[in-house]
C-alpha cells in the first residue's frame, strides 16, 4: 500500500549547509540548506495558491540548525535565518533533487 | 530600470544587521520586489532590535534610491516568527528549540499508537474504538484511550465515566481515568456535559497536543485514538504530531459510508500511516422478534472496498440493540457481555489488531535516523 519514496538516514553535514537523505531503494541525494530554504513547502514561501510563490533572494549563507520529525511522512527543517515553518515531505525532498 | 543584481550591488556597501556584514550577505533579506521602477526590500530582524536597526533601514533605502532609473525605495524591517532571529555566521553545534515547540517525538511509555478513524460521520467508529480497547485489554494488553474528537466526546458516555481527572503529584500531568481496565482521556471529562466546544483550528491542536503529552499514560502496549470524522486538522495534527503505527478505518457496508472511509484511507496513505486494517460496522441485522436477518445498510462493502484497496479486513460488527443500549449505560458489551456474539466480533477484530502489532502493519517501516553533524 505504501511504495513512496523511504529514507533511512537523514544527515545534516557541512555545517548546517547541506541535508543528505539515503533512501531505502539506496538513491542518495544532497540538496544545499539554500535551495531548501527558498523552496520551504512552507506558506511563508509557497504563498496559498499558485503565483503567490516569494522569491527568495540572498539566501546562500543560510544554515540547517534543526530538523524535526513530522509523522512517519516528513521532516521539519529549522534555518538559522529564523524559518522554520516548511514540512518537507521524503517525496517532496528527492523532488527537489531532481 | 534598475535590475535585482544592481540593486543588490548597492546594497553590498550597506553592513547588515550585525553592523559588519554587507546585507546581500547576511542572510536578511528576506524579499526583493521591483515593479514599474519602484524597489520594495524586506529585511528580517530580531524584533527585539528594531529600534537599533532603523538607521541600517535608512542606509539601504538611501542607497537603492541612489541607483539610477530607481523612481522610489520602500525598505522595510520584517521579523518572520518571534523567535530571536540569527545572523551573520551560522551557528553552530548541536540544534538548539528555543521556542519549546513539540515535534513528533514518541509519548514515553506507549508501544504503539493506534488510530481509529473513518471518513463518514455515525457509522460507529467511537464504539468500535472502545470496544476494541476494552477487547484488546482483555487479550492481555495493557491499553488506553484518547478521545480525539475535541467537538463530539463519547468516551465519557462509552466507557460510564463522569469524574474529572485529578492531577498527577508532579503537579503537571492529569491522570486518566480508568474503567473496565483501560485508561481512557478525553476533552469531555473536563467540560460539563452538553457544553459545547466552539473552537477554530489551532485551540484543537494544541489542546490535542495535551491530551497526548501532559496526560500521565503510564505504560501502555497500545494507545487507540478515537478520531472525529473527517479528513482535517485533529487528522493532520495526529498524522504530524505523533508516529502513528497504523490506521482501523472503519465504515458501514453502504456506499456512502465507503467513498468516505476511502478517502480516509487516501489520507492515512498521504502521511504515510500504514492502514492496520478496514471494520465493517452495522454489518447486519439480527430480528430480535422472527430471528430474521436484514442487511439494512448493505452488506460485505467494506469487505469488498478492503480487497479493492489491497489492505486487510478485519471483521464484521452486527447491527444490535444490545450494543447500542450497553453502548448508552457505559457498558461496552466487549466487557459486560463477553459470551455474546456481538462480545467475540470485537475479540476478533482486537486479535487481529494485536497480531498486526506484533508483526508491524503492512508497509509499517522504522524511522530515519536524523544526524546534524
Amino acid at each position: 500500500m505504501i511504495a513512496m519514496a523511504w529514507p533511512t538516514d537523514i544527515t545534516v553535514t557541512d555545517k548546517g549547509r547541506i541535508l543528505e537523505v539515503v533512501y531505502e531503494d539506496g538513491d542518495v541525494i544532497r540538496l544545499t540548506a539554500e535551495r531548501l530554504r527558498v523552496e520551504s513547502p512552507s506558506a511563508e514561501v509557497q504563498g496559498h495558491g499558485p503565483g503567490q510563490k516569494k522569491l527568495l533572494v540572498g539566501k546562500e549563507n543560510v544554515a540547517i540548525i534543526g530538523v524535526d520529525p513530522i509523522g512517519n511522512y516528513a521532516i521539519k527543517i529549522a534555518f538559522d535565518d529564523g524559518h522554520d515553518t516548511g514540512i518537507y515531505s521524503w517525496d517532496y525532498l528527492r523532488k527537489l533533487a531532481n | 530600470m534598475a535590475a535585482r543584481e544592481e540593486v543588490m550591488a548597492a546594497l553590498k556597501r550597506v553592513p547588515g544587521p550585525d553592523g559588519r556584514t554587507p546585507l546581500p550577505d547576511s542572510g536578511a533579506i528576506s524579499g526583493l520586489t521591483i515593479r514599474d521602477g519602484k524597489v520594495f526590500l524586506a529585511i528580517l530582524i530580531d524584533p527585539a532590535e528594531a529600534r537599533k536597526m532603523e538607521p541600517m533601514r535608512e542606509r539601504a533605502e538611501a542607497a537603492i534610491k541612489a541607483l539610477p532609473g530607481v523612481a522610489g525605495a520602500v525598505v522595510t524591517l520584517t521579523a518572520e516568527s518571534a523567535r530571536p532571529v540569527a545572523v551573520g555566521p551560522p551557528a553552530h553545534g548541536p540544534p538548539q528549540r528555543q521556542d519549546g515547540r513539540r515535534s513528533a517525538a514518541p509519548i514515553p511509555g506507549v508501544k504503539r499508537i493506534i488510530a481509529v478513524a473513518s471518513g463518514k460521520g455515525g457509522v460507529g467508529k467511537s464504539t468500535v474504538a472502545c470496544n476494541v480497547a476494552v477487547a484488546l485489554g482483555r487479550l492481555g494488553l495493557k491499553v488506553g484511550v484518547l478521545d480525539a474528537d475535541v467537538y463530539g466526546p463519547s468516551m465519557p458516555k462509552l466507557f460510564g465515566l463522569t469524574a474529572r481527572p485529578q492531577l498527577a503529584p508532579d503537579g503537571q500531568k492529569l491522570i486518566p481515568l480508568e474503567s473496565f481496565g483501560v485508561r481512557v482521556m478525553s476533552i469531555g471529562f473536563l467540560i460539563d456535559e452538553g457544553a459545547p466546544v466552539i473552537w477554530r483550528g489551532p485551540m484543537v491542536m494544541s489542546a490535542l497536543n495535551q491530551l497526548l503529552r501532559e496526560v500521565e499514560w503510564g505504560e501502555l502496549d497500545a494507545l487507540i485514538v478515537d478520531m472525529p470524522p473527517g479528513t482535517g486538522d485533529t487528522q493532520l495534527t495526529m498524522a504530524q504530531s505523533v508516529p502513528l503505527s497504523g490506521a482501523v478505518i472503519v465504515s458501514t457496508p453502504q456506499d456512502l459510508a465507503l467513498i468516505d472511509a476511502r478517502r480516509g484511507i487516501a489520507m492515512f496513505n498521504k502521511v504515510q500511516v500504514p492502514i492496520i486494517g478496514v471494520v465493517e460496522n452495522m454489518s447486519y441485522f439480527l430480528c430480535p422478534h422472527c430471528g430474521g436477518r436484514t442487511d439494512i445498510f448493505s452488506h460485505a462493502g467494506a469487505r469488498k472496498e478492503a480487497e479493492s484497496l489491497g489492505v486487510p479486513f478485519l471483521g464484521e460488527v452486527p447491527l444490535d440493540v444490545a450494543i447500542r443500549e450497553n453502548s448508552d449505560n457505559g457498558r461496552p458489551v466487549a466487557a459486560t457481555l463477553p459470551e455474546s456474539a456481538d462480545a467475540g466480533a470485537f475479540i476478533e477484530i482486537a486479535r487481529r489488531v494485536a497480531e498486526t502489532l506484533k508483526a508491524g502493519a503492512p508497509g509499517a517501516k522504522p524511522a530515519p535516523r536524523i544526524r546534524i553533524i
